[in-house]
């Protein structure tokens, strides 16, 4: 019940149901109505939201304490840590062994080469621990997302507009270089977001 | 574009998706840095850009246009070698040499962040910048020789 206040205080701090952040994307941000969507329905949306999550262009650097990053998923062959010994530190940017950047440039446009180190228009990065994912079970995710000592101190709205800006996550749906996609579509995937936080957050564990 | 590499501003006319890699070499004429992969796996092009070592090979020259780049070229001269490249000289860590500008350079790059490595800070490191020799254990004893020089000075 809490959780579903929370959701619809932060709509109404928002006062707006089409609220739009276009600046980097053309991607919208609109939650449905308040009190429109059931928690079957919210569950279905996180069901969607954890296929994302989990697949490897996301949870490969969702990594925990030991900031390793992961090399796994169709592309990759076998599942194993990032070749080259990587390990980003506790900075979870490599500032205390090898920068992320030393290989993963800063570059406007498309990867296409098959087997280079991706490269977005931002410093590359592991996500914040309390953010693991790899090998992570759908509840365990769902409650990370839904928790704000976890995700960041985000609102509902402020999640959708992260997916927004961030082109590292924008990257995961249009990799290049034979990488396979994240699944769905990050305009999707943010609608999964509204839908689950206007059912108020549910976890199937609840 | 404008750059400076090892110090000279230097203008060049490329088109902006030219990696740093082929600036340096085939426009400016600086052959120290080496292509090895051209996808970021071996570490032969490292230079640094802005004192941080990069793979010149994925850098993009409009990524690296106002850049200061030192390559293996600007680190010392062969009457003023560099610490590391002294090292480098006493261990004869070199064998066939092709990876060794990129090796140096990303060993001075660690140095300047941490100047007393252990071993495995070494190989955290270093494990980018590959040796088809397996120059490795020399690679090593040379950076902790130019570690404990760089101290004493």
């Amino acid at each position: 019940m809490f959780l579903r206040q929370f959701a619809i205080g932060l709509l109404a701090a928002f006062t707006m149901s089409s609220v739009v952040f276009a600046d980097e994307t053309d991607v919208s941000i609109v939650p449905p109505a308040e009190g429109s969507v059931s928690i079957e329905n919210g569950l279905d949306a996180f069901s969607r939201i954890y296929e994302v999550a989990s697949h490897p262009r996301c949870s490969n650097c969702h990594v925990g304490a030991d900031n390793r990053p992961m090399w796994s998923g169709p592309s990759y062959g076998r599942t194993r840590a990032h070749g080259m010994n990587i390990n980003a530190g506790d900075s979870r940017i490599g500032a205390e062994t090898i920068q992320c950047s030393t290989c993963h440039a800063y570059r406007e446009g498309l990867n296409d080469t098959p087997h280079a180190a991706p490269q977005v228009a931002m410093n590359w990065q592991l996500a914040p621990v309390e953010a693991e994912w790899f090998g992570k079970s759908s509840d365990e995710i769902c409650n990370q997302l839904r928790d704000p000592d976890r995700n960041g101190g985000r609102t509902m709205l402020e999640l959708a507009e992260h997916l927004n800006h961030d082109l590292i996550l924008h990257w995961a749906w249009n990799p290049g270089g034979g990488r396979e996609p994240a699944p769905y579509s990050l305009q999707e995937h943010i609608d999964d977001l509204l839908i689950w936080g206007v059912a108020g957050f549910p976890c199937a564990n609840d | 574009m404008q750059i400076t590499v090892n110090g000279k501003i230097r203008d060049v006319d490329v088109e902006d998706d030219m990696p740093l890699l082929w600036v340096l070499r085939d426009e400016l004429g600086i052959t120290g840095v080496k292509y090895g992969c051209g996808i970021a796996q071996c570490g032969a092009c490292t230079v640094q850009m802005d004192g941080l070592a990069v793979r010149s090979c994925q850098v993009t020259a409009a990524s690296a246009d106002g850049a200061d780049i030192t390559t293996i070229e600007g680190l010392g001269t062969p009457d003023a070698l560099h610490v590391m490249q002294a090292a480098w000289v006493e261990h004869q860590v070199a064998q066939c040499g092709y990876c060794q500008s990129g090796q140096i350079m990303q060993a001075v790059t660690l140095l300047d962040t941490n100047p007393d490595p252990t071993d495995d800070d070494i190989d955290a490191v270093m494990s980018g910048n590959l040796c088809r020799c397996g120059t490795y254990p020399r690679i090593r004893a040379a950076i902790k020789t130019a570690a404990a020089k760089m101290q004493e000075t």
